[in-house]
């Protein structure tokens, strides 16, 4: 599904270099969960922003759904992200002046679906995260765990291979992170490749799968007890 | 990319929700479309009533005035000897003695009517009192009938109010006057000045146009057959072409140094007769056009101004559209159709106030209506300002990178 290998990014100014990631080396094959971990500043969301075309990288290659996307210009890329992969982001980033049925529809649009087919996937989409009902209330209107509903629904409704979520509980409480993971637990065993950037070890080890990200490199962890050292290193 | 996914129904619904900066503008758009159209409207009738013909050679022609000071100065001598001169110097065509220059801003006027009695209404023209050499030294086409002759001519004392009895006048003043006929059979036909005293005309000629070029009578004019024994008089001078800047010191000189017993004065140009005269045409048109150069700037200026702000304030949400697969295109159409949905409802204001507008100006100022076609012109000219302004920020936006949308700050 997704395979990384010596990816590099480096951040230029006028005086400093940075290397955000440093032969980066990974693999998430179809229907995994993976859970990204790691210290502020590791590369974790530079990863997530080329895994997710958002951005460029410097070396290395990179194969999403065995396609190399080295080469493709931004209107290919665009149009890949809008097929095969599906956002989450730590703020939601649901569009302040959209209702609900607008803010999922904004990737429908962008992919070209009739009219009808659009409210058939919104409708379906919002009510899958128990939303339905909300369809003309503006984000606003919405608690925090809501909007992050909404925001999943919007990821899914093009129903995507491949779902990002960049710190996709970071912004809720316990009882709403929990809630969003289930959810996203359920969209993987429907089977959706789920990379999921988070700082919550505990939600990490509901992932199938945990990598830590350390100055820009992968370390693959095995268990819970990897985990928490990792955590506390 | 079909109707459907040009997100018409999203972008408006936001506005709606989003309206104040959006109705500024349109109200913007309204009032500059407004203020444009009928300004347009008023320089292409300016420009219009400037460029009419005055049916005299203006490249060609000047005139000059003499006045006597002299003790028993005899004017008919006078006239007659200044005249022969005139006509005999190398590059003039002909010189007439006459008593008003058209469109010189100053002459006679007479009402003329077609039956005899003051119960009877007139129609308003102006009297240019030439000799037999009138249709020459004004260039004028005679078109019907026959020109003056030199025994038509008689000689019109200080004081004398009575008219000939033969005119010739203007083709538009002929149709005026009889409506009903065709104008070639008007020639020779009767009519009628201070109410009762006939004139037969003679002839009609093509075009001339009255000394008032804001009077609505400005194409009647009526030659009458005479010269004025007047002590101040005016002499108006055709030349060949290329001439007229050469001859026009020597005219001054040489009428100033074969009478002495009057001073000459007044030397100047048909053509500037015309810049006089329609200086106030040109000033509008010159101050219309600065304000509506004015308008159209800050107006553009303010949606590059929204626009600006408006991607600035949603930088984030441009990211997130980008990371949800909207490609440079698609970012940079959201914003120009977003523009196109505010210009549109200014544009659509700005019709009905520009008829408003015209509405007043008809009314107060005696102006034409405007023409309908005026409003879609400016519809569209808005639209396209408003398409032109916003493409900066709009591709300023398409460039936000898609990243954005995963920073947190």
């Amino acid at each position: 599904m997704l395979k990384m290998m010596d990816v590099k990014k480096v951040f230029r100014t006028d005086t400093v270099e940075t290397h955000a990631l440093r032969d980066f080396n990974l693999t998430v094959d179809e229907g995994d969960f993976v859970a990204v971990t790691g210290p502020s500043g590791s590369g974790k969301t530079t990863f997530l922003n080329i895994a997710g075309l958002l951005e460029t990288f410097d070396g290395g290659q990179y194969q999403l759904d065995g396609m190399d996307v080295s080469h493709l210009n931004d209107k290919q890329r665009s149009q890949l992200r809008n097929e095969k992969i599906g956002f989450i982001f730590q703020s939601f980033n649901l569009i302040p002046d959209l209702d609900l049925f607008d803010n999922v529809d904004v990737p429908l649009r962008y992919r070209g679906f009739s009219s009808a087919e659009r409210r058939r996937r919104i409708e379906q989409s919002l009510e899958l995260v128990g939303l339905a009902n909300r369809m003309k209330h503006l984000p606003a209107q919405l608690s925090g765990g809501q909007q992050q509903r909404v925001a999943i629904a919007r990821a899914l409704a093009g129903e995507p291979r491949f779902l990002l979520a960049d710190e996709p509980t970071g912004n809720l409480d316990s009882k709403m992170a929990q809630s969003v993971m289930e959810l996203l637990q359920e969209i993987n065993r429907n089977g959706t490749t789920i990379v999921m950037v988070t700082h919550d070890s505990e939600l990490a080890q509901q992932a199938k799968r945990n990598i830590y990200v350390r100055d820009g490199k992968v370390s693959e962890l095995h268990s819970v007890a990897d985990l928490a050292a990792a955590a506390s290193a | 990319m079909s109707a459907s996914n040009l997100e018409i129904g999203p972008i408006f619904r936001a506005l709606m929700r989003n309206k104040v900066g959006a109705i500024l503008i349109a109200i913007q758009i309204a009032i500059t479309m407004t203020i444009i159209v009928n300004s347009v409207f008023i320089i292409v009738e300016r420009s219009q009533k400037m460029t009419r013909e005055s049916g005299i050679d203006e490249a060609n022609t000047f005139h000059i005035g003499s006045s006597a000071f002299a003790p028993n100065f005899n004017h008919q001598v006078s006239i007659e000897q200044d005249l022969a001169l005139l006509r005999a110097l190398p590059g003039v065509v002909d010189a007439i003695q006459i008593n008003a220059v058209p469109i010189s801003g100053s002459g006679w006027s007479m009402s003329l009517q077609t039956q005899a009695g003051a119960e009877y209404d007139g129609i308003g023209s102006a009297i240019y009192m030439v000799d037999e050499n009138g249709l020459n030294a004004l260039d004028l086409e005679l078109i019907a009938g026959e020109a003056f002759v030199a025994s038509d001519i008689r000689w019109r004392q200080r004081g004398q109010t009575d008219w000939p009895e033969q005119a010739i006048i203007t083709k538009a003043f002929a149709e005026k006057l009889f409506p009903d006929s065709e104008w070639a059979s008007v020639a020779g036909k009767t009519i009628y000045i201070n109410d009762n005293e006939p004139m037969i005309i003679k002839g009609i000629v093509d075009k001339l146009q009255a000394p008032w070029v804001g009077w609505d009578n400005v194409e009647h004019a009526l030659l009458s057959p005479e010269r004025l024994a007047f002590p101040t008089v005016r002499y108006l001078i055709r030349t060949e072409p290329g001439m007229r800047d050469k001859l026009m010191p020597e005219v001054e000189q040489a009428l100033a140094t074969s009478n002495k017993g009057r001073i000459v004065r007044g030397l100047r140009t048909s053509a500037e007769d015309r810049e006089r005269s329609y200086r106030g045409d040109s000033a509008m048109i010159k101050i219309l056009t600065t304000v509506m150069i004015i308008l159209t700037v800050v107006t553009a200026l303010g949606i590059v101004g929204l626009a600006s702000f408006s991607v600035n304030r949603r930088k984030k949400q441009i990211g997130t559209r980008r990371a949800l697969g909207a490609s440079q295109g698609a970012i940079l159409r959201y914003f120009m159709l977003e523009n196109f949905l505010i210009s549109s409802v200014g544009v659509a204001f700005g019709a009905a106030l520009t008829v408003g507008l015209n509405v007043v100006l008809v009314n107060a100022f005696s102006l034409s209506a405007i023409d309908w076609f005026y409003i879609p012109i400016g519809m569209i000219t808005l639209w396209l300002v408003g398409q032109l302004a916003v493409y900066g920020p709009a591709k300023k936006a398409a460039n936000i990178a898609p990243a954005i949308a995963t920073r947190t700050v």
